[in-house]
């Protein structure tokens, strides 16, 4: 894992002038470089790639259309790079980078516009669930495969900024810090939705498990 | 006063879930004593269920060479920037009985330079027809005239 981005600070004028560490944002180094020249943005675009495809795959269930939203999340960064301002928080963690939020805002727009132009098809979520390669080991794979379908029907049926947030949460693995920042919330209201999200994945679970039973 | 025990009781739950599942991110689980039994075993089988998906090297590979098209095209261009094909309306030749500002009688718009192309030519053809019409001195040029008026008919 990457060691945070360290750097000396003095405190203000009038303030005893002691320096200080402060937290730069991870991708600092990457986003200056993208900045003086635009064709290096192909590092930022290689660490990122897979997880704004993840997303916009969870979100609109079609491999075809988050490679669309994907594509355009990306070519929508470039052009908006000279634009962006790192704001990163001591409070954010030591893996936190404002880059990563920034784009996550510009997929979840670019996946809001297509969703409004394209209804989501409900049995999409499964089949790709139902997709995922099979390893060597058979047996083990139909166990996971058939944990992935659980996970995947549980949440496909959360509703909205509630299914935003765990996805964040557990396939993005996001601070809630980030997810807020990502969902432009608060902290707590972030919290409140991955609570009532988990609620719902057991009720939906225990429904199964009962249906089994 | 009104205490509402169940929100209250909602946030400091989803705090404390918070917490595990912050943990349990981190690869290092905390003590669950804490937390519901049913919304443990949902985080787990989220945290271990919940599959990520990679994009096709063919499309990462695409991309990244359209990113680096677009990296060098200067701010504001399009895509691909095709030069505009210009229509030029070419001017009809006039017939007898065509009404005036009628399809026979429209005229090119002319701007800068065409204007100066256009006068050279005019005189160009003028001084030609001059020379045709000129009568000739020499026995040879009225020869060759003859010949070339013959195949014209």
């Amino acid at each position: 894992m990457a060691r945070p981005a360290l750097r000396k600070s003095t405190r203000p004028e009038g303030a005893a002038a002691t320096p200080r560490l402060a937290h730069l944002d991870l991708d600092r180094s990457l986003v200056d470089a993208a900045r003086a020249d635009p064709a290096r943005f192909d590092a930022l675009y290689r660490k990122y790639v897979a997880q704004v495809y993840n997303f916009a795959v969870y979100e609109l269930g079609d491999h075809h259309e988050a490679e669309d939203a994907t594509e355009r999340t990306f070519l929508s960064a470039l052009a908006a790079l000279p634009r962006f301002e790192e704001r990163a928080r001591v409070e954010d963690g030591r893996d936190a980078s404002t880059f990563r939020v920034w784009l996550f805002r510009i997929a979840r727009n670019v996946v809001a516009e297509r969703r409004r132009r394209w209804r989501r098809r409900p049995e999409a979520p499964l089949d790709l669930a139902l997709a995922t390669p099979d390893p060597l080991d058979v047996e083990r794979a139909v166990v996971e495969r058939e944990a992935a379908t659980t996970a995947w029907r549980a949440v496909d049926r959360l509703t909205g900024d509630r299914r935003r947030a765990v996805i964040l949460r557990f396939v993005h693995e996001m601070s809630t810090a980030e997810i807020a920042a990502v969902l432009e919330r608060s902290e707590g209201a972030v919290r409140v939705l991955i609570h009532r999200g988990l609620r719902s994945v057991a009720k939906e679970l225990r429904g199964r498990g009962e249906g089994r039973a | 006063m009104t205490f509402r025990p169940s929100a209250r009781d909602g946030e400091i739950e989803a705090f404390v879930v918070d917490r595990y599942l912050e943990s349990l991110l981190a690869r290092e689980p905390r003590d669950t004593a804490d937390i519901p039994v049913d919304l443990r075993q949902s985080a787990d089988a989220l945290a271990a269920g919940l599959p990520r998906y990679h994009p096709s090297f063919r499309f990462v590979e695409a991309l990244s060479a359209r990113l680096a098209a677009a990296a060098v095209r200067p701010a504001g261009a399009a895509p691909r920037d095709p030069m505009p094909a210009a229509i030029v309306e070419l001017p009809r030749p006039g017939r007898p009985g065509d009404a005036p500002g009628g399809l026979g009688q429209v005229r090119p718009v002319v701007i800068g330079g065409v204007l100066t192309s256009a006068a050279i030519s005019l005189a160009g053809a003028a001084y030609v027809a001059w020379r045709l019409n000129r009568p000739a001195s020499d026995p040879m040029i009225r020869a060759v005239r003859a010949v070339a008026r013959a195949r014209l008919i």
